[in-house]
């Protein structure tokens, strides 16, 4: 019996232990990869093979696999022989001619696994889903910094003049206003500019009179002028990521685009590592994506497991009612997984997906049209009051809309059609603005400091690698985190009464 | 104040007896650690809280195999950290064979560590198929795994049968987060534990607080055939 045996370095023919024929690959890693994807030519080798008119065994399945479309007769060697040939393998190079010595073997086995190795890496960032994950993330940092700038330049400008905070919702506006500069200068004209309807215009003027605020001197009228200018820039910039998301989701993933809206898609994707990835994943874990926190607390507790995690920024989820976003977040959650894989193993839009999913979002509506009953809730006699939980029944007992998931006002702006019906500039909801300094200080660090630690989402969980903390990313709908998005989410009383209660 | 214990070093740094290594490549740091110079040799401080392997050693191992020379097989290189200090040990007659999944650590272990320390064969592969493992020859004395997988210890297993030398040894670490969240840490490690008793003889289970959380370290002596 001969050997046929595929190394790195090229494809050796032995006989007895004894090399009999060897052919190099020319660009060892390139030709490698190729040789177990079944698309490099052994041309040379086969008709050597063919000469010799014998049985081979091989130590590759899809070598053998080649090999056995040009009707050889090749089998798999059994183990022992392949521990064997693993086991020498430097000293088969040298013999195959492939290296001088053994330690010239081990040298070239080391440049082929680096080279081969950078190559994946190279392979891998190019795909354009990691630029979608990538994109989306810059998307949502960007909200971070626009939040915190706006609601400083109405803090600042405010003290210059105070009515225009509440008069004034769109932050774009407000900023156009600022660059006008001092309260006296600002004429009708640049109400005008900014957009502003008549109405308001003329109320404008009239305020303007007789606002309360103080004087702002030039030097500090120059930096809330730069400041105001650096957020209409990321306005702009937002704009522009928005668009590159929505067009790169639609080429590279229509049917999930489709099924999820380009925003709500990108970051699902963004969380599953990939397109790819995502396209293992089962419809469950898509569904929950985003409630590590809730899910593993369910695990463990045997709570009620969340109904929904980023998906619940999916407009059909959010805006329907509160006992239906389950079993919505179930149906996308579904589709979303079979549209997932075809846009990794299919080709183009699949119109059927959308309307099935419809179909079924009608369904829905119609057989739960009404609220169920809900049973009594169990009271909870003995409550410690280190027990992290605790905090947290107010939000799964009483069937109340996850605090964490509650959306951010700004939320509704990536979404056409809600951005329709609600003409505004969607950076931030208005009422918190205000409250913002108003904060007790203390408040902010107990919330970091709180978090259990095994309560963080778990590594298992995490797509493999590419999700490590060390981007900064944190997953929106995480209650807890500490960022800087906790203050932005909109029930300022429930907080308030809460955080009294529990320090 | 050196305390020579093998390859692995204890040094006085700052009234504070630390871990170090004596570096391979002098002057490189991989991970901003600490470069300390005595007696004209350089030693790279090993930090605990950032390499399980250190913890362990911190804490006290009653074997240590991987000495000047030795191959080995690391499962789950990440960036690194903890394979730069590993390298350090085997020297210039060692080998490792590093193996990493993911892409974007992977990047970071290529840029730093792998293409500067010539004792290292980086295989950017998933360890649950090591079958398809390229550059890798022989057997190894010792195979660490570090992986965040749910079968963590059939994979590891499997790549002592495919690459551990009988009486090599398997330094194991069991993240039990990973394993199951629901499950107490405790009984996982024991579950873990009990995997391994048709081919391995353990010889410690450490726990691995203060420095690592839920982590639990095995090391366990290989009987091919058993």
């Amino acid at each position: 019996m001969h050997f046929v045996v595929l190394t790195e370095l090229g494809t050796v023919v032995l006989e007895g232990g004894k090399v009999v024929k060897s052919f190099a690959f020319e660009q060892p890693a390139a030709d490698f990869v190729k040789a177990k994807s079944g698309q490099y030519d052994h041309d040379d080798l086969i008709s050597f093979l063919r000469g010799m008119n014998a049985g081979f065994l091989l130590n590759d399945d899809s070598f053998l696999k080649t090999l056995k479309k040009e009707s050889l007769d090749v089998h798999h060697m059994d183990e022992k022989q392949m521990d064997e040939i693993q086991a020498t393998k430097p000293q088969l190079l040298v013999d195959a001619g492939f290296a001088k010595n053994e330690s010239d073997a081990m040298a070239k086995l080391r440049d082929f696994a680096l080279q081969l190795s950078s190559a994946r890496v190279t392979e891998i960032s190019q795909s354009p889903d990691l630029h979608i994950s990538q994109s989306i993330k810059a998307l949502d940092e960007m909200d971070v910094m626009i939040n915190g700038l706006s609601s400083r330049l109405r803090e600042w400008y405010g003290l210059h003049f105070p009515e225009l905070d509440n008069i004034i919702d769109s932050i774009n506006g407000y900023a156009q206003i600022v660059m006008a500069g001092k309260r006296e200068d600002l004429s009708t004209k640049v109400y005008e500019d900014a957009g502003f309807p008549e109405s308001k215009v003329q109320m404008l003027s009239v305020i303007q009179e007789k606002s309360k605020g103080g004087e702002i001197s030039k030097e500090n009228l120059a930096i809330v002028q730069s400041i105001a200018n650096q957020i209409l820039e990321m306005a702009k910039m937002r704009k522009r990521i928005e668009d590159h998301i929505e067009t790169e989701m639609n080429t590279i993933a229509p049917n999930v685009a489709a099924i999820l809206g380009t925003a709500v898609g990108a970051r699902i994707l963004a969380k599953s590592g990939s397109l790819k990835k995502m396209a293992t994943l089962p419809a469950s874990t898509i569904q929950v994506l985003g409630a590590e926190k809730a899910l593993f607390r369910a695990l463990k507790t045997g709570t009620q497991p969340p109904k929904h995690g980023i998906l619940f920024q999916h407009p059909l989820v959010h805006a329907a009612p509160r006992w239906q976003r389950g079993k919505m977040a179930r149906a996308i959650a579904s589709k979303a997984a079979i549209a997932a894989r075809v846009d990794v193993y299919g080709a183009g839009l699949n119109q059927t997906l959308l309307e099935k999913l419809n179909v079924r979002v009608a369904e829905i509506g119609e057989k739960y049209k009404e609220a169920p009953e809900r049973p009594p809730q169990p009271q909870i006699m003995e409550r410690r009051r280190d027990d992290f939980r605790r905090r947290d029944n107010f939000r799964s007992r009483d069937g109340k809309t996850h605090d964490s998931f509650r959306p951010r006002q700004s939320f509704r702006s990536r979404d056409d059609r809600l951005r329709d019906d609600r003409p505004r500039d969607g950076f931030r909801p208005r009422e918190n603005f205000r409250s913002r300094d108003d904060r007790p200080q203390g408040e902010f660090r107990q919330n970091e400091g709180f978090r259990p630690r095994e309560d963080r989402p778990r590594d298992g969980f995490k797509s493999r690698g590419d999700s490590r903390p060390r981007d900064g990313y944190r997953p929106r709908g995480e209650s807890g985190s500490g960022g800087p998005r906790r203050e932005f989410r909109g029930d300022g009383n429930k907080r308030k009464k809460f955080g009294r209660k529990r320090f | 104040m050196e305390e020579k214990d093998s390859e692995i070093f204890w040094l006085r740094v700052d009234g504070q007896k630390r871990l170090a290594t004596i570096n391979y490549v002098e002057g490189n740091r991989v991970y901003g650690e600490k470069l300390v110079k005595k007696s004209g040799v350089e030693y790279r401080i090993w930090d605990p809280f950032r390499s399980k392997l250190a913890a362990a050693l911190t804490i006290g191992l009653e074997v240590f195999p991987i000495k000047q020379g030795a191959k080995v097989l690391y499962l789950g290189a990440s960036t690194g950290t903890t394979v730069s200090h590993v390298s350090d040990i085997v020297d210039y007659n060692g080998i490792i064979f590093a193996v990493e999944h993911s892409s974007r650590v992977a990047r970071d272990f290529l840029d730093r560590v792998a293409s500067l320390r010539k004792n290292i064969t980086p295989i950017l592969h998933d360890a649950k198929h090591p079958e398809q493992y390229f550059s890798v020859y022989g057997k190894v004395d010792v195979v660490y795994s570090d992986i965040a997988q749910p079968d963590q210890t059939e994979i590891a297993i499997s790549n002592c049968q495919m690459f551990l030398k009988d009486g090599g040894y398997l330094f194991l670490v069991i993240k039990t987060r990973s394993i199951d969240v629901t499950q107490q840490p405790k009984k996982t490690i024991e579950n873990e534990i009990k995997k391994l008793h048709s081919n391995f003889s353990v010889i410690q289970n450490i726990d691995l607080e203060p420095y690592d959380k839920d982590h639990a370290m095995v090391v366990a002596k290989y009987h091919s055939r058993g």
